[in-house]
Formats: C-alpha cells, sequence, structure tokens
C-alpha cells in the first residue's frame, strides 16, 4: 500500500525550554517512596492478590512494603550494589514484582527477561546487565539459571520463590525467597534506622527497571527508564482518563514487557491498583472472570482469540441461543459501526439493543470477565476491525493505543467517544508528536527515556535533537488522531517502483482467523508473494466442520482444500489494495513462525532477515512458475536442540480478479 | 441470562465451599424464603392448612428419608413406622407434662433407637433383602401400635394430641402452626444442606458407592451405616410428632400405614435422590397433584359438559397421576431436581451450551 500524503503538523509544539528535561519530574518521588506512602495511608487495602491453588492470597500495601524492604535489606548485606543486576525470571508472580522493586530501592538494575528465553540470548541479559544475583519463580528457572552460570559464571546468587523440587539441590548462592526475607525482615528489626535509609536510598533520576526492546532487527537494546520516567507515564495517563485511581486490573503480561512494568507496577503504585495475578498462563481467561478488572488490556492478538473462542462456543451452542445471537450481534455491530461514523441509531434499533443488551450483551461480558471493565485496551499491532468492532458493539469501551518500550508504552491513545478505526487517537496530555520530514514519528515527553544502556551511539541517534526518534512511519491527521503506518526501515519499493510496508499489508491478511502469521516479499521484485501460517485452531475445527482429515499441522497446511480457504483470504485483501500490489502467489508453511527459531521476536514480530535466509529456496520457488518446492524446515526445541522436517510445498498462483 | 459470575472471588477454602456462591441463587432463595413465611398473609386458610401446611411437613420427613436413601444408600420402605413411633412417644411425653420441645426429643430418640436397631440389619443384608427387612420393621411397629393399648388406646381409638406450644407459650393460630412447622423443616433442610460438605456426608457418600470400598479407604462401613439410620429415624421421629400436633392434631394408627412409607420413599425418588432441593419438589408433586388434578378434571368435565360416570370421574386424576409420574422419570430419571438442574445450567451458561 503506497503511504497517504504526509499532513506534517506539528502538533501544540510546547517551548522545550519551559521545563528541562533533565529536571522534570525531580519532585515526583521515586517507585519505593510512592510505596511507602501507599503503605502509610492504606496499608491495609489490596495491593496485589495471587491466585494460588484456588484461592486468591492478598497482600496489602504494608505486608507489600514490607516484603520490598526485607529483600531488600537482605540483597544490602550481600553487597548488591548500585549500578548492578538482578536478573528477574518467570511468570508474573508478587515475589518477582518485590523483588524488581528491592533492587530498584538499592538502585540497582532489575532486569525482567522472558520466562521462554533461550540459553544464548539469556547470556546477553546477564552480561549486559551484570547480574550477579537473580530471581527465579520455580524449579525450571533456576535450572536454566544454574545452567547459565555453567556457561558465564553469572548469576552467583539465585533466589527462588516457589520452593517445589528444589529440596535437594546442593549449589552454592541458592536460597528461597521466605528464607532471605526472613534475614532481611530481621535485620530490619534489629536495625532501626535500615528502613527509612532504604526507603529514601533512591532518586527519582536513577534507574527503576532496565527492560529490553524487542529487537525486530539484530540484538535487543537495553532501555532504562527511571523511576520519574514510568510515574510520568502513570500521571500522563491518568490525566488522560486512561487509569483512574484503584483501578482493578489483571496482571498476566510478560513481566519483561515494558506495559506490564508501566501498569502494574508503575501506574500500579502511583494510582493504588489493585493487580490480580493469574494461577498460570494457561488460566488467564478462567481467573479473568474472578477477577471481573474494572481495566483490562490484552494485545490484539488475544482480543482474536476471545472472538474466536465466543465464536466457536455459540457455534456449538443450542438452536435458540444462536438463534438470538445471531440477531441481536449483528444489530450491535451495525449500530457501532454507525456510532463511530457519527451517526445516532434510530428509535427501533434503541429499543432492540437494550433487549440485546440483556439477552446477549450482557451475559457475554459476564462470560469473558469484563462486566466491570470500563476500559479496554490495544496496542502493539493493529488490530482486525470485526474484532474490534466486535467488543464495542459488546459494550466494551476498547481503545487502541500507540507507545513504545523507550517511552513507558505510552504514548497517543484513542478518547472516550472520539474513536475511529484506522489512527491510534491523539496524544496523551503531557506528549508532544511531531512528523519528521521523512514521515518518521518524533516524539518528547518527561516519560522519554534518557538513552540506552551502554550504548551511546544509539542513544544520540534515538534522541537527536532533544526528540525520541520512534523509527515508525506515519501522520497526523487533520483532526489531530496519529495514524501509525509500520517501520520507517520497513517501507520497501517493488521493482516497479510501488512503495508499500509489508507489516501493513501482513496485518490485514492477520485479520482473518484462519492466519495466524504472513510473511508478504515483494522487495525489487515485479509481484508480491507470501508465505502463509495458518491457524491451527481455527483451521483445525474449520476442518473439522468440513470433513477434511488431517493429522499434523504439516499436513493439514498442505490440503488443496485449505489452500483454497487461504486463497479466498488473500482475494479479499488484494480487492482492498491497489492492484500494483495484489499478492499474486503464496505458500503456506509446514510451521508456525517461532521465536525459538528467530523467525519472529517473543512479542511475535517478523525478523526479516531470518525468514528470507530461512525459506530462501521457498522464496526464490515463488518468483521462478514453479508449482511445488522441497523445504527443509529447521526447527529448535525449547531446549536449544535442533531438528528438521522435510516438505513437500505447493505453490498457488491468484490470478488478477 | 439471568446469572453473574463475573468478580466472583474466593480468598478463603471457607468461602470457595460456601452453600450458595452465585448472587442470582441467593437471591431466588431469599424470595422463596420470604413467600414461604409470608404465606399466612396471602394463602387462603384452606391452601394454607391442606396444602402448604402438609407439603412443608412431608418434606421435612422426605428430607429425612433421602439422608439415608440418597446419600447412605440405604433402603427403607418402613419410614411411616419410624414417623407413628415419634408421633405416639411425643405425645405420650407431652400426656406426661414435659414440655413440647422436650415431648419431640423424646419421639425422635424413641424412633431412632427403635429404627437403629432394625437399621442393624442393614449391616448384614443389602438392597432388596434391606427393602424386605424395613417392610417388616413397618408390619410390627403397626401390629404392636394397635395391639398394645397402652400406645393406640385400642385398634379403633383416636389419640388427641395437646396444644401446640413454644416454649410453654400456647400456639392456637393456623399460621402459628404452620411457622413450627416451617421452622422445624428449615432447621432439616439447613442440616442436609451442609451434610453433604461435611466428612460426615462424604462417608455416607462412600459407603453407598461401595461399602467395602469405604472400608478400604478407612471408612467404617458399620458406624456410617448405623449413623446414618439413627440420624435419619430422629428426623423421621420428630417430624412425625410435628405431623400429629400441627396437621392432624389427632392420631390414629391408620395415619402410618404402608401406603404411606411407599408415598415418602416415591416423593424421594420422585424429587431425586441424594437431592435437598428434590424433597421439595419430591413432597409437592406427590401430595399436591392428585389434588390438582382432582380440581382440573373436574371443572374441565363441568366446563366441557361431559356427563361421565363419577368413578370414571374419580379414576381419570389417579391416571394421570401415575403417567405424570412415569413421565417424569422417564424424562429424567435423577428426578425433579435434576430437571430443575438442567434449566439452571441452560441459563447459568447463557449464551453458551455449556460451560467453558
Amino acid at each position: 500500500m503506497p503511504l497517504e500524503p504526509m499532513t506534517r503538523t506539528a502538533v501544540d509544539v510546547a517551548d522545550p525550554a519551559a521545563v528541562p528535561r533533565t529536571e522534570a519530574g525531580q519532585d515526583a518521588g521515586t517507585l519505593i517512596s510512592l510505596l511507602a506512602a501507599n503503605a502509610r495511608t492504606h496499608g491495609a487495602t489490596v495491593a496485589m492478590r495471587e491466585r494460588d491453588r484456588g484461592v486468591w492470597r492478598e497482600f496489602t500495601w504494608s505486608q507489600m512494603l514490607q516484603e520490598v524492604l526485607a529483600f531488600a535489606a537482605w540483597l544490602d548485606a550481600q553487597r548488591f550494589k548500585p549500578g548492578e543486576g538482578l536478573l528477574v525470571i518467570g511468570d508474573n508472580r508478587p515475589q518477582l514484582y518485590f523483588g524488581m522493586l528491592s533492587a530498584a530501592a538499592l538502585r540497582g538494575l532489575a532486569a525482567p527477561v522472558y520466562p521462554d528465553t533461550p540459553p544464548d540470548d539469556l547470556t546477553f541479559y546477564a552480561g549486559n546487565s551484570r547480574a550477579r544475583f537473580a530471581l527465579a519463580e520455580d524449579q525450571e528457572k533456576v535450572d536454566k539459571l544454574l545452567e547459565l552460570r555453567n556457561r558465564s559464571g553469572l548469576p552467583e546468587v539465585i533466589v527462588y520463590d516457589d520452593p517445589r523440587g528444589l529440596a535437594n539441590y546442593t549449589q552454592e548462592g541458592l536460597y528461597a525467597w521466605t528464607e532471605v526475607a526472613a534475614i532481611g525482615a530481621k535485620r530490619l528489626q534489629d536495625e532501626p534506622g535500615l528502613r527509612d535509609d532504604l526507603i529514601g536510598r533512591a532518586k527519582p533520576s536513577d534507574v527503576a527497571v532496565l527492560l529490553h526492546s524487542s529487537g525486530t532487527t539484530g540484538k535487543p537494546k537495553g532501555v532504562p527508564l527511571q523511576h520519574r520516567r514510568v510515574i510520568a507515564a502513570a500521571r500522563n495517563a491518568q490525566k488522560a482518563d486512561y487509569f483512574r485511581e484503584g483501578d482493578e486490573l489483571v496482571a498476566y503480561l510478560p513481566m519483561a514487557w515494558v506495559g506490564d512494568f508501566v501498569f502494574t507496577v508503575s501506574a500500579g503504585i502511583a494510582l493504588r491498583f489493585t493487580a490480580n495475578i493469574p494461577e498460570r498462563q494457561e488460566t488467564v481467561l478462567h481467573n479473568l472472570r474472578e477477577v471481573a478488572p474494572t481495566v483490562y488490556f490484552a494485545s490484539p492478538r488475544s482480543w482474536d482469540a476471545m472472538l474466536t473462542h465466543v465464536q466457536v462456543g455459540i457455534a456449538e451452542s443450542t438452536r435458540f441461543k444462536r438463534w438470538l445471537y445471531y440477531r441481536f450481534m449483528p444489530l450491535a455491530v451495525r449500530i457501532e459501526t454507525a456510532r463511530i461514523e457519527g451517526k445516532a441509531p434510530s428509535l427501533t434499533d434503541r429499543l432492540l439493543h437494550g433487549l440485546g443488551e440483556a439477552l446477549v450483551y450482557a451475559p457475554l461480558r459476564d462470560h469473558l470477565g469484563l462486566s466491570r471493565a470500563e476500559r479496554a485496551y490495544t496496542a502493539g499491532e493493529a488490530i482486525g476491525e470485526d474484532t474490534f468492532l466486535f467488543f464495542r458493539a459488546l459494550g466494551l469501551n476498547l481503545k487502541q493505543f500507540y507507545g513504545q518500550t523507550e517511552n513507558c508504552a505510552l504514548t497517543a491513545a484513542q478518547k472516550t467517544g472520539d474513536v475511529k478505526l484506522n489512527t491510534v487517537g491523539q496524544p496523551l496530555p503531557g506528549v508532544d508528536i511531531k512528523i519528521a520530514d521523512d514521515g518518521e514519528i518524533l516524539l518528547r515527553a518527561d516519560s522519554v527515556f534518557d538513552g540506552y544502556f551502554n550504548d551511546d551511539a544509539s542513544s544520540a541517534k534515538a534522541l537527536a535533537n532533544g526528540w525520541l526518534h520512534t523509527g515508525d512511519a506515519g501522520y497526523v491527521q487533520p483532526d489531530g488522531h496519529l495514524v501509525v503506518l509500520g517501520r520507517v526501515g520497513e517501507v520497501v519499493h517493488t521493482k516497479s517502483g510501488e512503495r508499500y510496508i509489508p507489516t501493513y499489508i501482513e496485518n490485514r491478511l492477520k485479520f482473518s482467523q484462519y492466519v495466524k502469521d504472513a510473511a508478504v516479499i515483494g522487495d525489487g521484485r515485479d509481484y508480491l508473494a507470501s508465505l502463509m501460517c495458518i491457524d491451527m485452531n481455527a483451521v483445525g475445527h474449520w476442518a473439522e466442520e468440513n470433513g477434511v482429515t488431517y493429522t499434523s499441522y504439516a499436513e493439514l497446511s498442505q490440503r488443496p482444500e485449505v489452500y483454497a480457504l487461504i486463497e479466498g483470504v488473500i482475494r479479499h485483501v488484494n480487492s482492498l489494495l491497489p492492484p500494483a500490489l495484489a499478492i499474486r502467489r503464496f505458500v503456506n508453511l509446514p510451521k508456525e513462525f517461532d521465536p525459538d527459531d528467530g523467525e519472529v521476536t517473543r512479542t511475535r514480530k517478523l525478523r526479516r532477515n531470518v525468514i528470507d535466509e530461512h525459506y530462501a529456496g521457498v522464496i526464490a520457488a515463488l518468483y521462478d512458475g514453479s508449482t511445488s518446492v522441497e523445504h527443509r524446515a529447521r526447527i529448535t526445541y525449547e531446549t536449544g536442540a535442533t531438528g528438521t522436517l522435510d516438505r513437500k510445498l505447493a505453490i498457488k498462483d491468484i490470478e488478477a480478479a | 441470562m439471568l446469572y453473574r459470575l463475573a468478580g466472583i472471588r474466593h480468598t478463603t477454602y471457607r468461602s470457595a465451599r460456601q452453600l450458595f456462591p452465585i448472587p442470582f441463587d441467593r437471591k431466588l432463595l431469599g424470595f422463596v424464603i420470604l413467600l414461604g413465611v409470608a404465606a399466612p398473609f396471602y394463602l387462603s386458610p384452606l391452601h394454607l392448612n391442606s396444602y402448604l401446611l402438609p407439603w412443608v411437613i412431608w418434606t421435612t420427613a422426605a428430607l429425612g428419608l433421602n439422608l439415608l436413601m440418597g446419600w447412605a444408600g440405604q433402603v427403607h420402605l418402613g419410614y411411616a413406622a419410624v414417623m407413628a413411633i415419634g408421633a405416639y412417644a411425643a405425645i405420650h411425653a407431652t400426656r406426661f407434662g414435659l414440655p413440647l420441645e422436650a415431648a419431640l426429643l423424646v419421639g425422635g430418640l424413641a424412633s431412632s433407637v427403635i429404627g437403629l436397631a432394625f437399621g442393624a440389619a442393614a449391616l448384614r443384608v443389602k438392597g432388596l433383602y434391606l427393602a424386605v427387612t424395613t417392610l417388616a420393621m413397618q408390619s410390627i411397629v403397626d401390629w404392636t401400635i394397635v395391639h398394645v393399648p397402652a400406645i393406640s388406646g385400642g385398634s379403633q381409638a383416636t389419640l388427641q394430641a395437646p396444644t401446640l406450644r413454644l416454649f410453654g407459650l400456647p400456639i392456637e393460630t393456623d399460621a402459628g402452626r404452620y411457622w413450627y412447622a416451617l421452622g422445624l423443616c428449615a432447621i432439616v433442610t439447613v442440616f442436609l444442606l451442609n451434610v453433604s460438605r461435611t466428612s460426615f456426608g462424604r462417608a455416607l457418600v462412600a459407603v453407598r458407592e461401595k461399602d467395602f470400598a469405604a472400608a478400604i479407604i478407612g471408612v467404617s462401613p458399620f458406624k456410617f451405616k448405623l449413623l446414618a439410620f439413627w440420624c435419619s429415624s430422629f428426623i423421621g421421629g420428630v417430624t412425625g410428632a410435628i405431623l400429629a400436633f400441627c396437621y392432624y392434631r389427632a392420631i390414629t394408627p391408620e395415619q402410618f400405614h404402608l401406603e404411606v412409607s411407599i408415598q415418602v420413599v416415591a416423593m424421594v425418588i420422585v424429587g431425586g435422590l441424594g437431592s435437598v432441593l428434590g424433597s421439595y419438589f419430591g413432597a409437592g408433586l406427590v401430595l399436591l397433584a392428585p389434588i390438582f388434578l382432582n380440581n382440573w378434571v373436574a371443572s374441565l368435565a363441568s366446563a366441557l359438559n361431559l356427563s361421565l360416570q363419577t368413578d370414571v370421574l374419580s379414576q381419570i386424576p389417579l391416571v394421570l397421576y401415575g403417567g405424570l409420574i412415569v413421565g417424569f422419570l422417564l424424562f429424567e430419571p435423577l428426578g425433579l431436581a435434576k430437571i430443575y438442574d438442567n434449566v439452571r445450567n441452560y441459563f447459568l451458561v447463557w449464551p453458551f451450551r455449556h460451560a467453558r
């Protein structure tokens, strides 16, 4: 798709010299001092809930402060120095959050990493943050860290939360959380001044957390975020009514993702949220219903999965209930579509909608656990129009926002009552946005970070002239809404000179429930072609209903019926694109793109250079007119072992309609 | 559609095990309790005394038998005899000058002691053989009551029940008697609701499923079969006394014959074995369906101007009644409670087919 003409509107550029960024937020306090304030004013209020063996275990603000300080006191006794790293690995657990805050209290670097990080990347993270200490969720993570220690010597000290299976581990420097927290608590008791010393030790300009950017190109970069930055982000979001004080939220997103830190920890402390942590990743949807959060965030992918979950449930529901659903759901979508275009529904529609609310919408919201969710959000990539409209029609105030790790995840957001399908909304209060001459989105805010970790060259580039260079291409509409097209570096040209952003087309392909991933190829070629990964759940279900037999993902993907199905999806997307950018040939891959194979990042963004390399033969075949190709797929298992998969893949042409 | 489950979470196992965790169930229950308590204010004396009062008392009896049949899995075809023992013992106790509350206890204890003696047979015999043993109990008790004038006052005698009293205060109104019976029914209901979530209830279920398997996992069938007979007979005895004091107010041996036993068994089975709610439904159907069917058939016949012979007219309701019970059991062998449960689930998972 060719880039839209750029409207270069500098939106409300404040005088950059008014409050120098270096001084901003020095009086905002730190996460630790705010936590202590919460413990003082709302000590008995619940700060965190963790679902543990079927019931919710609660931590009040004063308990949370006590745990944070106790662990900090122990770390301090172990000579944990400022600037030293604490590697945090595991799924969301209260103790892991506490540990991150303890490290921040000692001016150290809390470095959360994705729990499924392979050993090589883990070595990089540990070395980059000089992590002499590590905090692990359970035995599995401890094993991973012990192996890491064998390879690199770091981390020397490992503290684990869940002691299950670790009773017979005799390695040195291995401690249980309860054990060290007790030692720390005793120290706090014995040394009267220690408590206030620990609370006051960190300064607003100290690093609160060290995250790693997803790194679509090359190695990940360390992104240290200071206390004042993450607090500013939370305050900006509050001003935009994005968060409210005392919200209930579900903390289930990876702890290494910037959004989780800003929502759960930073906004959680600054705005006194109650964070609810599900029992396990697999039980999130079930636990969500028990929590019924007031604010809920999910990636477009999760919203899609939720929609599929509803549709599959309705498809096998009783005849009457199904009839009701098919009678009332399209009505709501129609009303919502009209409302976004600014049209008020007719009286009949309003009456029918009221009936549908009682019969379909409210029960569905209750089932999903979103009946109390006054604000629901999505971000990370474009959300499918169908999915977006479905949940808005259901009565959820679903909005998109836009942000990046470097700006604490919160840059622009849609406002209630001012939602557009193709934009990410307006900049949050306190955020200035400007479009550079090459179409890059530049921004300036108190929440912008202060440079990459140990990488001055990149930092200078990212923060040139006092603006954060996001690397995203986009434009601002006359009404102030920001449109994000894709990465600046991703703009590519076909042989005939047509400009397009592959991600843009891929996202539209992925809006189909049958497509899990897609990679569009065409840089310097005559026409576009695509590598498709089918969605096992949706296509599997479709196959069952249509009598298509299969045994595995690989076999299912190669069925002619499935090729016809995917061709239909591509034809639909082609009809929305200029003819020069239509996809002419495609192939179904015998496996999904996998972060372990390096084909996508942990946040499921494509790594195009890896894909080009892995599928070189297939891509060549897409452009030499052959109807099939032999392909040997490389598979990396979570242990790091590799295997191969030999398959003959069909290639299908799509003639111009 | 009616149920809202989002936001129901528990911070302790105790709260996770509460009887009615779902708000809609609690509201419905509150409404039904309100209806039940306020019944004397909106029902005519006929409906209160002839429909609702017996329903409440027979529900209590069905609950007592359900504990034995539904939870512990022991057949009992002589429950009317158990109730008779309670009724006679309680009346004789008040005649000796005991306060009514004590008399009810005496009735219950008398029933449970004698019931236990016959229940002990259950340790030796099972299934059909136990059914026959309890049948023998029915005959022996019937015979004894009729033939011992000290108990019944003779085969044709009617024993007048003294005035109902609560802590010495006489209760002479219909509403008072109804509330008295309702109070007892409530106590027994709460007891049985809680049985299911106690070790006692789980032990009974273990014995029901397979007594020697229960023995292997350390649940003594000896102890729990006897306990089941003891508890069930105690409830039966007290209910029999309440039946005498609140409803019949004078008792004769015919009131506790075999067909009454069969009727209580029918209530339990039609309502649903092992279900508290089922006992209410079962007692309601067995007790009230014949009355309503009679009224409807009669009014229908007169409305359609059908000149049927009276004996045909009186048979039709019985045929329908039999058909109704068979129909319900064919439709849902697990009883009326299961039908209610199906309907409840239909709304509970709305708009889906099953829990997701």
